[in-house]
Parts: C-alpha cells; sequence; structure tokens
C-alpha cells in the first residue's frame, strides 16, 4: 500500500490519548498552528506506521502532534497546534 | 470473521460508533495492540466483529484461538466523534466498506432499539455476497440497504456490482438539501473516495464523519 493508503484519522489514536491525558479527545478540536485551520481530532490525519505517532492538518500537512512513547515515559509534541479546545 | 461477546469489569456502557483497543501480552512481554469496533448497541452485551487478516499479530488469536472464559486486556470505549446517539431527527446514511459495517451496524441495531424516526440507509460496498456481515439480520432492522458487490456477483444479481463512484451516490445519497448526517467507515481509500464523491453532490464536510480502518490485524 502507498503511504495516503496507510494514512488513518485521529479516531485509531483516540484510546492512546484517553490513555495519556484521561479524557476522550477525538471530538476535540484542535486549531492548526501553521494553517490555521480548526478540526476535530478525528478529522485530522494519522501515521501510526512510523516511530511512533504524527498527527499532521489534513488541510495543509503541518504535523500538528507527536508522540513517542517508551517504556517508561511518552513524549508529547504540540509545537504545530496552536489551540486544543477541551 | 468471528463476533465475540465481552464481559468487561466496571464497563460504563458505550456509544453507537465507538471502538475498543484489545492488547495481547505474550509471555515473553510483547505486546500487539489492534482497535475493534463495538458492533452492539448501547445498552446491550458488548460485542465486537473481528475478521480475521492473514499475518497478523491480533485477529488470529480472537477468531480462532480465544475460547469461553479466556481474557484479555481491554481499552475502551473510545471515541466522541465518530458516534450517533440516536435522538437527531436528520436522515442518517450509513456508507460502509467491507468490515467498516461493524460501527454502522451498531448504529443500526440502536436506531431500532430505541424507536428512532430518523429515516436511516446503507450504502455497503463487499467483494461478494458471501464477504457481506450481518447479511441476515440487515434486513430486518428497518433500514433502507443498498448493497454493492465489486468482485462477483451471485447468479441474477441485479443490485450494484462496481465501486462506489458519484453516480452511484447521487443515486443512493439523501439529497444534500435534506441535511443529512452521513457516517463512512472503510479502508482509507474507500473511506477517501466515498466522503470526496459526497462533497461533490453538494454535502457540507462537515456533516460528513468519518474513520478509516487500518489493514493491520
Amino acid at each position: 500500500m502507498t503511504v495516503e493508503e496507510r494514512v488513518l484519522d485521529g479516531n485509531a489514536v483516540g484510546g492512546l490519548l484517553l490513555e495519556l491525558f484521561g479524557v476522550e479527545l477525538t471530538a476535540a478540536p484542535c486549531v492548526c498552528g501553521a494553517c490555521g485551520a480548526r478540526e476535530e481530532i478525528a478529522r485530522l490525519d494519522v501515521y501510526v506506521d512510523c516511530p511512533g505517532v504524527v498527527i499532521r492538518c489534513r488541510h495543509c500537512a503541518q504535523v500538528m502532534i507527536t508522540i513517542v512513547r517508551g517504556p517508561e515515559r511518552t513524549w508529547v509534541d504540540l509545537r504545530g497546534t496552536s489551540m486544543m479546545e477541551l | 470473521m468471528r463476533t465475540l461477546v465481552l464481559d468487561v469489569a466496571e464497563w460504563g456502557g458505550h456509544r453507537a460508533g465507538q471502538h475498543l483497543d484489545v492488547r495481547l501480552t505474550a509471555e515473553d512481554g510483547y505486546q500487539a495492540q489492534r482497535s475493534y469496533s463495538i458492533a452492539s448497541p448501547p445498552g446491550d452485551l458488548l460485542e465486537i466483529t473481528v475478521e480475521r487478516l492473514q499475518d497478523g499479530e491480533v485477529s488470529p488469536y480472537l477468531v480462532d484461538d480465544v475460547g469461553d472464559g479466556d481474557a484479555f486486556e481491554v481499552r475502551g470505549p473510545i471515541g466522541g466523534y465518530f458516534v450517533w446517539d440516536g435522538d437527531e431527527p436528520e436522515p442518517v446514511l450509513l456508507v460502509a466498506g467491507g468490515s467498516g459495517v461493524v460501527p454502522l451496524m451498531a448504529m443500526a441495531r440502536h436506531r431500532a432499539r430505541v424507536g428512532s424516526t430518523a429515516p436511516m440507509r446503507l450504502l455497503y460496498s463487499s467483494r461478494t455476497w458471501e464477504d457481506v456481515i450481518y447479511r441476515e439480520e440487515l434486513g430486518t432492522l428497518g433500514v433502507e440497504v443498498v448493497h454493492t458487490l465489486t468482485r462477483e456477483q451471485p447468479p441474477g444479481w441485479s443490485g450494484y456490482a462496481r465501486r462506489i463512484d458519484d453516480d452511484l451516490l447521487r443515486e443512493v445519497a439523501f439529497p444534500a438539501a435534506e441535511g443529512p448526517r452521513v457516517y463512512v467507515c472503510g479502508s482509507t481509500r474507500f473511506v477517501d473516495a466515498a466522503a470526496d464523491g459526497l462533497v461533490r453532490l453538494g454535502y457540507d464536510p462537515r456533516s460528513i464523519r468519518t474513520e478509516r480502518f487500518g489493514a493491520t490485524g
């Protein structure tokens, strides 16, 4: 399969986000730090077959969130997200 | 294909369209985790329908090996976006590709359970008639079901026999002016094709909720 066929959406990381943050987040709108588009996490593009999880804006492909899990701790990079509404 | 009934301690109930994660841990500590949509309606026993994927790490165990009383780790319910609660009056269009029908089945069952009068139509794309999940039950739910069989059709088949395209969507989908809610679930390619086609028909992109299934098992 091509990369385009393997990209999932934010539904696929709902369980991971629930475990990390303790709340349901797939319906939480996020604003892209690059283009300003506001979409629920479920509507963002998600790549899971890389080291960690990469969540990109569906409009401009900006990397909005990356999550890397280690055995003891998890690293969450939110630089590409300017706002998350909970 | 197999449907499993799960008895989860302290399960707080679920909404139609949600999924859960199953995590298996080997004796050496290796873990494999996959998401499965919940097939049963809210208030019913918790059911998942699992498609056995060749070379999968989790689905062969769930389909072939797991038996009554076996235990494994479950996380959920998950999802607050791809859900239908049954109290909205708008028509509902469900579009399923293959096993993407599972969360939509929870919605169809939920509609029947709560006696919702929202018109509901399911457009369901399968490779062959044998691949159609819930074949018998689908006809009993009061939901209008339109099949398309993309690879092989039974003798005398008069239904659709091609992949979903704009013409097919135009014939099956509610008019955009009726303000339908849409749920599309299937492979990434299927979901994107269906959603893009509906937008070309005038559907508001915000009204189209999608869930892409990965092909990892």
